[in-house]
């Protein structure tokens, strides 16, 4: 554990801009980028860095569901029902990160980063939606204003025991490794559960909050997170996803995505490199 | 039915707006003072700041509890009954590891 000096908190504030414009930007959280960068650039014990990026992911969880939370593009319904499932994952991912070696844990974040790269390079842009405003959508779909139609779409929700199951394994890596999920559970819910990516996106960033606490919880508990380095890179991910969320409407997805996939290999690589 | 969707997705990103903003300025004061000031006022405005963070979802899913049981939405109250549950079995899991350490 390197000893907590300005310069280190700056250096995670720097790190938490750049992790949280780059989430901000490609709709993730963040924490896919600012882990592998505190536990190998920074060489910070994994859980301190997964402890760190969890309450990130709560932060912006709960900002951006405050932005969000009109137009009922955010599912509570659904949310509220797999968030049984995500905190159940996640409570037990955070009682096993205690019991489970870190050359482990960083092995995992390989295959994790490299599944998302493939998910990111193959990912299905199905959109979902259902152009009648007053179509039946069941006991757990929805309905919201979508700009790319200008108006009112509905969606129905199908295989709910998968959505339920990928909530469970999100949670469960999330506190393992420190970041949200949401990696795991929007593709599901919008390539087999009939959801439109914005309504997914949007119903996943509500639930990580939960998630992220539950695990971030029994870090705090067993003294693994540093509240100061936390702050630093709290305030400085709430400052880039803002960023990311501005500058990303006009940047072209594809380039994007491209970087992403390209950055992701680089974190699972250098992670494999450490675990040996 | 749309209403009562409505009031709740409010009172939702209201709890978490003033919670995510309470617990920012905290954690941003306590940083500065951590660097230019004192560190035992830092030191309690930073876990003011972490704790703040942390009940902000908890404190979402109880109100969320309250707003299923003032529409008499029973199922919806038994869902978020048990992730409140989950997340106090996180925080008993803390305490038991805390001791466990010291």
């Amino acid at each position: 554990m390197p000893t907590v000096t300005p310069t280190l908190a700056g250096i995670i504030f720097v790190a938490g801009v750049f992790a949280g414009g780059l989430g901000g930007l490609l709709g993730l959280g963040g924490g896919i980028f600012l882990v592998p960068f505190l536990n190998l650039a920074l060489g910070l014990p994994f859980p301190a860095a997964a402890a760190i990026s969890l309450t990130t992911v709560i932060a912006t969880s709960s900002s951006v569901s405050a932005a969000r939370s009109k137009n009922q593009v955010i599912n509570l319904r659904l949310g509220m029902l797999l968030e049984v499932a995500t905190a159940a994952g996640s409570f037990l991912g955070g009682v096993t990160a205690q019991l489970v070696a870190t050359t482990t844990l960083q092995r995992l974040f390989g295959f994790a980063a490299i599944a998302v790269a493939m998910i990111t390079m193959v990912r299905l842009n199905r959109r979902n939606v259902i152009l009648d405003p007053t179509a039946d959508t069941g006991l757990l779909g929805g309905r919201f204003f979508e700009k790319e139609s200008r108006a009112v779409v509905s969606y129905r929700i199908k295989r709910l025991p998968l959505a339920l199951i990928a909530s469970f394994v999100a949670g469960n890596l999330s506190s393992l490794l420190g970041i949200g999920g949401g990696i795991i559970k929007v593709p599901v819910l919008n390539a087999w559960c009939g959801m439109p990516l914005r309504a997914a996106a949007a119903t996943s960033a509500f639930m990580i909050g939960v998630t992220a606490t539950a695990g971030a919880v029994i870090y705090y508990g067993h003294g693994q997170l540093v509240p100061v380095l936390a702050a630093a890179a709290v305030l400085g991910v709430q400052l880039g996803s803002w960023g990311g969320l501005h500058f990303g409407v006009h940047a072209p997805v594809k380039w994007l995505k491209v970087l992403m996939v390209v950055m992701l290999l680089v974190v699972a690589a250098m992670m494999f490199m450490k675990s040996q | 039915m749309t209403t009562a969707i409505d009031r709740l997705e409010r009172i939702v990103g209201r709890s978490l707006r003033i919670g995510v903003a309470t617990s920012s300025v905290a954690l941003a004061a306590g940083l500065l003072l951590a660097v230019f000031g004192d560190d035992r006022v830092a030191a309690v405005l930073l876990h003011a700041g972490v704790v703040i963070l942390l009940a902000t979802p908890v404190a979402r899913v109880l109100i969320s509890i309250v707003e299923y049981a003032r529409e008499r939405d029973w199922p919806f109250v038994a869902l978020t009954v048990i992730v409140l549950v989950e997340l106090m079995a996180s925080a008993v899991a803390a305490l038991f590891f805390n001791r466990q350490v010291k």
